[in-house]
This record gives C-alpha cells, sequence and structure tokens, in this order.
C-alpha cells in the first residue's frame, strides 16, 4: 500500500484504512433505541449519581460504534455493550485516586441521587446506596438484566467461578437491607 | 437447596421478570418459595430490581443516535489520521538529522577555505579604513571567529526547527 492511496482517502474519511464501522446509521438507531434505557437505568443505578450516567452512557455508545468487532448478533453487541459502560464506570471510581476500588470508602460513591423520590417507593435505592460498587453491578445485571454467572464475569471481568459466591453474599445482603427497610416503613405507618 | 443456591431459583427469577410472580405461578412453586430462603430471597430482590429497572427506564434522558453515531465516526477517521502521521513525523526527522550532519560535514570539510575567507574578512576593516570611522571598534577579530559564527548560525537553525514543531503541535 502506497502513501498516494492511504493519504488522501484517510483525509477523505471513506477509506478503508479507516475501517468500516460495526454498525450503519440505521442499525444503530435501532440498537441504540432498544437497549439505551436499560444501559442508562444500569449506570444510574450503580452509581447512584443520574448526570455521570447520562455521560457514561454517551462514552459507551462512542467507544462501542469505535470498536472494530464482527457481528455476533444483538445479544453479544448488548453484553458488550454494557462490558463498556462497566469499564468506563470502574475507570471513573479509579481516577480521583490510585487505589483499588475495593479500597475506595463507600461515601465517595454516595453522589446525590436526583431520582430518589421514586426509590422510596421502590426501597431499592436506600439499600442499594448501602451496597458496596461491584455489589450493585453484580445485582443489577442478575436480577434486573437477568444475565447468567458466565455472562456477568464477561461483562465485569470477575472469574466466572466467584461470581455465585458473591452474587450470594450480596444478594443476601439486600435482602437484608430490603426487609428492614420495610419494617421501618410499616412502623412509620 | 445448596448451600449458595436453589436449583429452582432461576425459575423464580424468570417469572418475576415476566411478571407473572406471584399470581400467574403454580402452586407447588409458592409452596417451595415460602419454604426455601434461597428462593424468598431471589423472589425478593428480584421484584425490586425490576421495579428500579422499569422506574429508571421512564426517568432516562437519551440523546439521539445520530450524534452519537457521527461523534464515533469523527473519533475513527481522528484515530486513523493519527495512525498515518505517526511514520510522517518519523520520517521528518530523520531527514532533518540527515540534513544536519551533511551541513555539519560540509562546514568540516570547508574549514580551511572558511578560514582562508575570514582572513580576508579581518582585513576588510583595515583595507575600507572602518577604524577611522569608528574608533571603539575592535580593530583585531579573534582566531576563533571562524569557529563561532558557524555555531550561531547552527544555533539559530535548530531554534527556527523547534518553534516549528512547536507551533505544529499546537
Amino acid at each position: 500500500m502506497s502513501w498516494e492511496s492511504v493519504i488522501p482517502n484517510v483525509l477523505a474519511g471513506d477509506a478503508k484504512a479507516v475501517a468500516c464501522p460495526p454498525m450503519e446509521s440505521e442499525e444503530f438507531a435501532g440498537f441504540y433505541e432498544r437497549s439505551a434505557q436499560a444501559l442508562w437505568a444500569y449506570l444510574a443505578r450503580v452509581s447512584t449519581d443520574p448526570a455521570l450516567a447520562d455521560d457514561l452512557m454517551q462514552e459507551s455508545y462512542v467507544r462501542f460504534l469505535g470498536a472494530s468487532r464482527s457481528e455476533e448478533g444483538e445479544v453479544a453487541a448488548r453484553r458488550y455493550l454494557f462490558r463498556i459502560a462497566t469499564n468506563l464506570l470502574r475507570d471513573h471510581w479509579r481516577r480521583p485516586r490510585q487505589a483499588s476500588i475495593e479500597e475506595i470508602p463507600e461515601e465517595f460513591f454516595g453522589a446525590p441521587d436526583e431520582s430518589g423520590h421514586a426509590d422510596s417507593k421502590a426501597m431499592l435505592g436506600p439499600a442499594m446506596k448501602l451496597m458496596r460498587p461491584r455489589d450493585r453491578q453484580l445485582l443489577w445485571l442478575a436480577y434486573a438484566e437477568g444475565y447468567s454467572h458466565r455472562e456477568i464475569a464477561e461483562i465485569t471481568g470477575l472469574a466466572s467461578a466467584s461470581i455465585r459466591l458473591l452474587l450470594f453474599r450480596a444478594r443476601h445482603k439486600i435482602a437484608r437491607l430490603l426487609r428492614e427497610q420495610e419494617l421501618n416503613d410499616g412502623r412509620r405507618r | 437447596m445448596t448451600l449458595f443456591g436453589c436449583a429452582r431459583e432461576k425459575e423464580v427469577a424468570a417469572l418475576v421478570r415476566l411478571g407473572q410472580w406471584p399470581q400467574a405461578c403454580p402452586a407447588e412453586l409458592r409452596a417451595h418459595v415460602s419454604l426455601c430462603r434461597v428462593c424468598e430471597e431471589v423472589a425478593l430482590v428480584s421484584g425490586a430490581f425490576q421495579r428500579a429497572r422499569a422506574e429508571a427506564g421512564t426517568a432516562a434522558r437519551l440523546e439521539a443516535a445520530g450524534p452519537l453515531w457521527w461523534r464515533a465516526q469523527l473519533r475513527r477517521r481522528n484515530a486513523a489520521i493519527e495512525r498515518i502521521r505517526k511514520p510522517i513525523l518519523g520520517a521528518e526527522i530523520f531527514a532533518l538529522t540527515i540534513t544536519l550532519l551533511v551541513a555539519v560535514g560540509f562546514l568540516a570539510s570547508q574549514a580551511g577555505k572558511v578560514y582562508g575567507w575570514l582572513s580576508w574578512f579581518e582585513d576588510l576593516p583595515r583595507t575600507l579604513h572602518f577604524e577611522a570611522l569608528w574608533p571603539s571598534m575592535p580593530t583585531s577579530v579573534d582566531g576563533n571567529l571562524w569557529l563561532v559564527v558557524p555555531v550561531l548560525a547552527l544555533l539559530a537553525l535548530l531554534s527556527g526547527v523547534v518553534v516549528y514543531f512547536a507551533s505544529e503541535k499546537q
């Protein structure tokens, strides 16, 4: 391949060197419509920050489109999108300090939740804030998105064998918090 | 039921996701859930997460897909241009280095002649009687002048190159 053939094409933006995007505009619009709400819900509930969820969702789609992946179907594409979003969340949490996600205190993640009024009915919001970020991710992927342990391992990068135990502990903890919340609400009434 | 799970927990989670729990679920499964701690937890947690998912979905403020698609195309294109630019910059630096080496070699080979020119240059003020015009002007030029002038010229050239690369980066 000569310089003469590459440079003008790249500058024109239509060369093979730029590579075909994984999705065409119309195809992407359909995929976006079907997946955006679920992705935003995941990001908003796990980060507890709707504004951050807006930003990370846009970046997730831009990176998704930028990745040269072969066509594997919508289910795999959706899973890949959640994986990008999970990595972006992790990067965001790690950015202020160079520490492990496990060492970052809970209050650091507790950004003000503007959608708290909706949570008061569902009771999930306050309980979620008391969970570790990784547990929020696991619980959301398992019980809101319905992903299997293998799929969760693929999205989060955790070992498949450890998902079962981590999820069991997280579920046990949030179930206890939900029951307590229910009890407290019952007493107030 | 095992320590960390129950064989029927997936069934319970699926029914909750489909909105069939507990009304549209078999009585036998309901009876199992009332006795199984894992399935009871799964039903509770799945129900809460499904409600939260439905609420969060309606609260989402979604941008149009078009701008996102174009932003991704722009980023891909910029990345491709950047990939092409890297070897070009390398070639530019290589060419500049060769040019400077050739220039230095040429100057070194011509040093003898330059010394002759400088001698003539040294005699020029005397020939033209400049000392009569400027009393303070040095009447004799230092013997190392033949070295100072090319060094100054080289410094000027390098400064120009640095300024050029700095401005191009900006």
